[in-house]
């Protein structure tokens, strides 16, 4: 049997690998990949310890369910208005997203 | 356990007709086809919101709980009719903006409109971890869409992509924070959480910490205070002036719903932890919201700053809670009066910057000579969201400061009070444009549209009527418990 602390462990370094993606890339599919990246550590987290933590219970795999739907609705509406800024500015790069400021 | 068939599904009823009329507003906007002006479905949907809005005040008005996922207390019947009302002052202004801009896809934003709001209801009526999320994600969603509803607008969709980026780290962050709860206590219901919260904290004080601060960082977010604000300006301007509005106030105070359902049930018994913590953020979003605000030259800009020090205003009395009762009165009250006051201006704005085509606080150049009434009326909003005597926001801000002292909190007090007085000075930048200085001279006079008219005469009204005689809701508020 994994210990917990390892599972654990596993979700903070995908979150904390998905949180710098967000905030070092420039290019905004990456940014959004990156934050699905946050939301599977959170996954990880909640199977763990649904299955092996203090109170294993079938609630946390209801709640991954849960989360693995509303991230891909979250991802279809990030990759509509991906599209609809490209179309506007010609570019996908964070950096050039700079109409708005201040 | 719960068991599908002994809930008293009863209580969902102002959520389930919300929902089939968002869905039939949804259709009929299919059925008519993709082009042309849809007024109709504008007052569709201010109808089925007072619908709703009636549905709530009878079939809520007795406590009572589905499993513990959903609760009906009244708290969440409370806050869902400010947000029922918020949303149809929202949706009179937008049917103003959609007539100004044909170019923007009529039906699909009132029924998105409508989904939020479903969203928000959900969230503050939620006991759930589960519920709760899945609420704030149909209210987030819905908004990202709404942000970005001017296509063809580059402001727009950029808008809309800082939003989505800054919203998903937002909800991978509280669902961080929720993922450890879960694990330390095996369920995800608030109350028994809450219930178990003491004795997990004597077990593993650093883990249930770490998860509540993760919490506030994704809440944080949501509710724009300092330092996760840096979404809201830029949002807010590039946004649709309607949706602004609805991201100022009702999506605003159903995160703040959520907050207090959160912070007041599962962490109530770790309040000297994070009372601290909370009065910090209200201190510096309190000063940095009212001091950027001074430098700015776009109104919608300007009351996104304005929003975000409001936030912070709001934070007060959740930092110094004395009694959880006399805290929800207080909030609640400022909420109500917040409302009115930050509607009544945006419909205000929305109307002047859509006839003038542009947003600089210029635009109000001469307001008073145009349309002298419109232009008493925005000075009335401005000022009670400076707290000038007289008016709601005033009384909003005096209980939030006795709060702040009967709550030992009086360093808060006073930043609250310092940075009030600094927020009147660009409140007053907008009041000169439209008092001292002349109108340019090809701007003739200004007529303003029924609908705007109307609402801002209810919402004028409401502000000064509740900074007169505050008791009239203040002896409700106070006459109840709110948390079942």
């Amino acid at each position: 049997m994994v210990p917990i602390e390892l599972v654990l462990a596993l979700g903070a370094i995908l979150f904390c690998i998905g949180l710098y993606g967000v905030l070092t890339r420039r290019h905004l599919v990456i940014v959004l990949v990156c934050i699905e990246l946050m939301l599977n550590s959170v996954n990880i987290n909640l199977v763990a310890f649904s299955s092996i933590g203090p109170f294993a219970n079938i609630t946390g795999q209801v709640f991954t369910l849960f989360v693995i739907t509303l991230a891909a609705a979250e991802a279809a509406v990030g990759l509509a208005i991906l599209i609809a800024l490209y179309r506007n500015r010609e570019s996908i790069d964070a950096i050039k997203q700079d109409l708005l400021r201040w | 356990m719960l068991s599908a068939f002994d809930a008293n599904w009863s209580l969902m009823t102002p959520e389930i007709v919300l929902l089939v009329l968002a869905l039939l507003i949804f259709t009929i906007d299919f059925m008519t086809g993709i082009k042309g002006s849809k007024p109709f479905l504008g007052r569709l949907s201010v109808v089925s919101l007072l619908i709703t809005a009636v549905l709530v005040v009878f079939t809520n008005n007795s406590s009572g709980f589905i499993g513990e996922i959903f609760v009906v207390d009244k708290f969440a019947m409370i806050f869902k009719l400010i947000i029922l009302v918020g949303v149809a002052l929202v949706i009179t202004i937008s049917m103003h903006y959609l007539e100004k801009n044909p170019d923007v896809y009529q039906g699909e934003f009132y029924s998105l409109i409508l989904f939020a709001t479903l969203g928000a209801m959900i969230m503050v009526s939620s006991v759930d971890l589960i519920t709760l999320f899945v609420g704030l994600e149909l209210l987030s969603i819905s908004s990202y869409c709404l942000a970005g509803f001017k296509r063809k607008s580059k402001k727009s969709s950029e808008a809309a992509i800082k939003y989505v980026v800054l919203g998903g780290v937002a909800s991978a962050f509280i669902l961080y924070g929720m993922s450890f709860l879960y694990g330390l206590t095996g369920t995800t219901g608030i109350i028994t959480i809450g219930r178990e919260l003491p004795q997990l904290y004597v077990d593993y004080p650093y883990i249930i910490m770490m998860s509540l601060l993760f919490m506030l960082v994704g809440f944080g977010f949501k509710i724009s205070i300092v330092p996760f604000h840096m979404w809201a300006p830029d949002v807010y301007e590039g946004a649709p002036t309607p949706v602004t509005a609805f991201l100022s106030v009702v999506s605003k105070l159903a995160a703040f719903g959520l907050v207090l359902r959160v912070f007041i049930v599962a962490f109530h018994s770790t309040f000297n932890e994070w009372a601290f913590i909370l009065a910090a953020f209200a201190a510096v979003t309190m000063i940095v919201g009212n001091f950027i605000a001074l430098t700015q030259k776009n109104v919608k800009r300007l009351m996104a700053y304005s929003g975000i020090a409001q936030a912070g205003y709001l934070l007060v009395p959740l930092a110094a809670t004395v009694h959880e009762n006399a805290t929800m009165s207080i909030i609640a009250f400022y909420g109500v009066a917040y409302v009115f006051m930050t509607l009544g201006a945006f419909a205000i704005i929305t109307w002047v910057t859509e006839s003038s085509g542009k947003e600089d606080l210029t635009s109000f150049k001469g307001l008073f000579y145009r349309n002298p009434y419109m232009a008493i009326v925005m000075a009335v909003f401005l000022l009670g969201l400076a707290g000038l005597p007289g008016t709601a926001g005033f009384v909003g801000k005096a209980y939030i400061f006795i709060g702040a002292i009967v709550g030992e909190m009086l360093w808060l007090a006073i930043i609250m009070f310092a940075t009030s007085i600094v927020s009147f000075y660009y409140y007053f930048g907008i009041i000169r444009q439209m008092f001292m200085s002349e109108p340019n001279p090809n701007d003739g006079e200004l007529k303003a549209p029924l609908g705007i008219t109307t609402i801002v005469t209810v919402a004028v009204a409401a502000t000064v009527i509740l900074g007169v005689i505050p008791g009239i809701i203040t002896s409700y508020f106070n006459s109840f418990n709110w948390f079942f």
